[in-house]
């Protein structure tokens, strides 16, 4: 009797280690899944972070067009601008990024590194007026393994061409 | 020790559960503030568009009154009509219309995770070239 009652108070009964396994085993799925989730959640606020820096590409080309006097010349990828006495100003789609271009030097790219440009068209509308340039901005993130392509839109009238 | 351990368990669940749902909510913060950024550009089309209307014939502008989906986004635009005060010739809630003066107000609206979400751009427009 005092041998069985021995075991009984140092061992774990089998309902008892039942127990302990299960809640183990779900304690550990949740902390699992907690840290994928964490670690997704981190990839994409990284990505959509990229996506709102590269509305500084639409803003420095709408603020360049802004200021401009008259278009020199428009393609579907390529506007030169002209922005004063023999200066200018050319935005210029090659490969998946953009260039620019002033007074005929490339002064970099506008994207940073982990963004892909994969579409910049310009579109040039003429008023009785003045002159507008349509932007339509597609880009996405090197990072990205959903490879999702985000589009900007913005169309400004060049307030020089009055 | 078996509630100990119960207690200690559930303590370190619902901390990594909380830190989950922070994670997850950073996340929808994060694409809220990229579309945004879209609306602004949105807004600022529709304001250019206003203009492109001035400079081709004032007569386009009173009649803007349009609604188009781009993308995720709804974007409207009215334009309404504006009164001066007859003494001051301030703009005014009363006084005579003025022909020559159009409010606009173009509005930028998207779903965000089941919320409507609104940004609106609102100001007048001469007519300088007639």
């Amino acid at each position: 009797m005092t041998l069985i009652s021995n075991k009984k108070k140092n061992g774990y009964a089998v309902l008892e280690l039942l127990f302990y396994i299960a809640s183990f085993a779900i304690f550990s799925l949740i902390v699992i899944n907690a840290m994928i989730t964490m670690s997704r959640s981190f990839r994409e606020t990284a990505i959509q972070a990229e996506f709102v820096q590269s509305g500084t590409i639409m803003e420095r080309i709408s603020r360049e067009i802004r200021q401009a006097n008259d278009i020199n010349s428009i393609g579907i990828n390529d506007l030169v601008l002209n922005t004063g006495v023999n200066e200018t100003m050319e935005f210029k789609f090659a490969g998946s990024d953009i260039q620019l271009w002033d007074t005929g030097s490339n002064i970099g790219n506008l994207n940073s590194p982990s963004i892909a440009v994969t579409n910049l068209v310009f579109t040039s509308i003429t008023t009785a007026k003045s002159k507008v340039v349509k932007i339509v901005l597609s880009i996405k993130s090197n990072n990205d393994k959903l490879n999702r392509t985000v589009d900007f839109y913005d169309t400004i009238v060049l307030r020089g061409s009055y | 020790m078996v509630v100990e351990i119960l207690v200690a368990v559930s303590i370190i669940t619902i901390s990594i559960l909380v830190s989950m749902a922070v994670a997850q909510k950073s996340v929808y913060v994060s694409r809220q503030a990229f579309h945004t950024t879209q609306a602004a550009f949105l807004l600022e089309e529709g304001a250019e568009d206003a203009r492109i209307a001035r400079d081709n014939a004032w007569s386009n502008v009173a009649t803007l009154n349009s609604s188009e989906q781009i993308g995720i986004f709804t974007r409207t635009v009215i334009a309404s009509s504006v009164n001066r005060d007859n003494t001051t010739k301030d703009i005014s809630s009363t006084g005579t219309n003025d022909p020559g003066t159009k409010l606009i107000t173009i509005t930028v609206s998207w779903l965000e995770g089941g919320v409507t979400i609104s940004k609106a751009l609102q100001f007048y427009i001469m007519d300088i070239f007639s």
